[in-house]
């Protein structure tokens, strides 16, 4: 064997050739060693805040700063590229979709448009952009859009943010939910900031700070994504209606007794109430909540990166992350756990569409009721029927996610909204009867989102122009102000 | 051995720079060695398994189980049928634990592999083969066996043992663990943060 020597001397680049082989490997060997010494830091540096935040910090890129990985998860709410078969965080427009609620809406703005929900981070430009925003409405309306409502209820007072108006407050208002929503800028800790929760609570008898961490992963979601109305002509206070319990009848029992209607339905007259999003509600009553699981555990799971464990502050439908949201329980492969949640899922919006249908029927046959004469007496109960039943089937259509949350209950409201509708169609036939028209009553057709409003007489174009116009005008001016206001902070 | 040694002498003119560049890299080889914690690898001590952290939920959950008082990591996850199977079994595993953490690829719900599994059960039955030897559960099965209705693993029935039936990072959200020893020592550390 000859030795290196006289290879290299013969042929002086096999020299070289080693010399930048070694060159490679030492780079190579130094970057894992890099690597392991900044991976041993990771977890040091987890817990050292290196800012303070001022109490009242609207801006969520301030909070990120100090925590850079819950704000880059937290920016991923601005994704809308995720839709599931029912929701995600695409924009998805219900009414094109499911063309019987413009029907069940008649009277009240969501029949001018309604789309699913996008992240957290949208929520300002949203409200903004709804039809269903620009008349006259009263502040409350920004109560959980924004990290800019808990400074100014503590600048202006908690009643006189409600009873101020919605454009008046727009300056104001400018960054979406975040950070300044759920924790104490001091200690992170969880922190309710909105006072109808507590207001809630307190009725009931409960503390709001007697409750574990765990309860709290649950609770600070429990501030917005619940069922409320605004109480009072012109207080237009936030209010809860779980004086009665947290269930579907106690709340329509409340709903009663205090004689609220959100609005008067287009063709049937009916008193109808509008439920809003009683997601935490619902949830109640589902074997997760039931085993202690709690909102975060699912929407904003765990997760790892190498030695650092943090919570994913994506908040975005669990089926994003199968495997973190559900495998840390369940050991089946994400194919099979995908199938339950949809077959839930699909049982429950077809119970759903039932309901609807029949809805829309009781709806339109009352019309025709009122039309041929029939009077308030010969109405009286079949208007609170078809104000139960549209109070339950919107209780659970309305809820986020109540299909998977919490199906068994979901079914049994459906159930009795079913139920309650025909009773109100039965008696419907036989006013109808009497009054001589012949049934069945003839249905419109209502194939379309388009179909359904024109239907109703509506100007969509209208409704459009008059958005624009808002969007052109007030809003420029609104982010001007909220541009100077925040330079002086 | 003189002879290889000869034939890998460089000529003259080289001998300084490949002094040099060996030395760097046996250098950073023991500074690898050194932050790496490599020689904890070596050893039965569970703490080597949470040396990088993503284990903490693991070793939490066995640290408080019964087991924690007669069983390491190593007892259960390690065979013990000769020297050389498991020292072949533990660098495998660990290469492969080692690589993955190195390019972030460890997945979000850690779970345990066909091998791993097969081990464990052997295990089970190295300590507690008395208690069940006159029944028919004394036979060591594996994964494919076991899918085929053959028999089962002891945890498919002791299904809390020993980490509890939620083995992930929701179990324990934040157990306190013990930390890694500083890669300096204490009189240069001090000097350090001064």
């Amino acid at each position: 064997m000859r030795s290196i020597r006289e290879v290299v001397s013969e042929k002086p680049w096999v020299g070289w050739l080693l010399f930048l082989g070694t060159l490679v490997i030492v780079f190579f060997i130094g970057l894992l060693g890099a690597s392991i010494v900044e991976r041993r830091a990771e977890t040091q540096y987890l817990f050292k805040a290196s800012e303070e935040i001022k109490p009242f910090e609207p801006r969520n890129e301030v909070w990120g700063e100090v925590f850079p990985r819950q704000w880059e998860t937290y920016e991923h709410t601005l994704d809308t590229s995720f839709a599931t078969k029912y929701g995600g965080n695409a924009t998805i427009d219900m009414l094109e979709r499911y063309p019987n609620l413009v029907i069940l809406w008649a009277g009240y703005a969501f029949a001018k448009g309604y789309n699913q929900g996008r992240g957290h981070l949208h929520a300002i430009e949203d409200v903004r952009n709804t039809l269903r925003t620009g008349s006259p409405q009263p502040a409350t309306c920004w109560t959980c859009k924004s990290t800019d409502v808990p400074r100014m209820m503590n600048e202006i007072g908690v009643s006189d943010f409600y009873k101020a108006g919605w454009a008046d407050m727009g300056p104001q208002i400018a960054n979406s939910i975040g950070c300044a929503d759920c924790h104490d800028p001091k200690t992170m800790n969880l922190t309710i900031f909105r006072p109808a929760l507590v207001e809630a609570f307190n009725r009931q008898g409960k503390d709001i700070k007697a409750f574990s961490h765990q309860e709290m992963r649950s609770l600070v979601c429990a501030q917005c994504h619940v069922e409320y109305y605004f109480k009072g002509k012109d207080e237009k206070y936030l209010t809860f209606p779980w004086d009665d319990g947290i269930s579907v009848e106690s709340m329509e029992e409340y709903y009663d007794d205090v004689e609220h209607v959100d609005f008067v339905h287009h063709l049937s007259k009916t008193p109808v109430l509008k439920a809003q999003h009683p997601d935490w509600e619902l949830s109640q009553f589902g074997i997760h909540a039931e085993r202690g699981v709690t909102c975060a555990d699912c929407h904003m799971p765990y997760r790892s990166e190498g030695g650092v464990k943090f919570t994913n502050h994506q908040i975005v439908s669990p089926l994003k992350y199968i495997s973190s949201a559900c495998q840390v329980c369940h050991r089946q492969d994400e194919e099979t756990l995908l199938k339950n949640v949809y077959d839930r899922q699909d049982k429950i919006r077809q119970l759903t569409e039932t309901a609807e249908g029949i809805l829309v029927k009781a709806h339109i046959e009352a019309k025709t009721a009122w039309d041929n004469g029939a009077t308030e007496d010969q109405m009286k109960e079949v208007m609170t029927l078809i104000r139960h039943a549209q109070w339950r089937w919107d209780f659970v259509a309305a809820s986020h996610g109540a299909s998977f949350h919490a199906p068994i209950e979901s079914a049994r409201i459906l159930g009795t909204s079913i139920q309650k509708s025909e009773e109100a169609r039965g008696k419907l036939a036989a006013i109808l009867t009497t009054l001589s028209v012949k049934l069945p009553v003839q249905m419109p057709d209502l194939s379309t989102k388009e179909k359904a409003q024109n239907y109703l007489g509506f100007d969509m174009v209208e409704f459009s122009k008059q958005k624009e116009k808002f969007k052109e005008e007030e809003v420029p001016q609104w982010e001007k102000q909220t541009e100077e206001r925040e330079k002086q902070l | 051995m003189r002879k290889v040694l000869q034939s890998l002498t460089p000529p003259p003119k080289w001998k300084v720079p490949v002094i040099i560049s060996l030395g760097i890299l046996i250098g950073f080889g023991l500074l690898i060695f050194r932050i790496s914690n490599a020689s904890s690898y070596l050893s039965d001590n569970p703490n080597a398994c949470i040396n990088c952290h993503v284990m903490t939920t693991q070793f939490a959950s066995w640290q408080r189980s019964s087991h924690a008082k007669v069983a390491t990591c190593n007892d259960c996850h390690v065979p013990h049928t000769n020297i050389i199977a498991t020292y072949m079994f533990k660098a495998s595993d660990g290469m492969r634990h080692a690589t993955m953490f190195t390019f972030r690829m460890e997945p979000q719900v850690i779970q345990i592999k066909e091998a791993g599994s097969n081990v464990v059960q052997g295990n089970c039955l190295r300590c507690h083969g008395d208690q069940v030897h006159q029944t028919y559960l004394t036979k060591s099965i594996n994964l494919e066996e076991r899918d085929d209705g053959v028999g089962k693993y002891c945890w498919d029935c002791h299904r809390e043992t020993p980490h509890g039936r939620v083995k992930s990072l929701s179990a324990y959200p934040h157990a306190r663990v013990p930390q890694l020893e500083p890669v300096l020592p204490e009189w240069l550390e001090k000097f350090n943060s001064e």
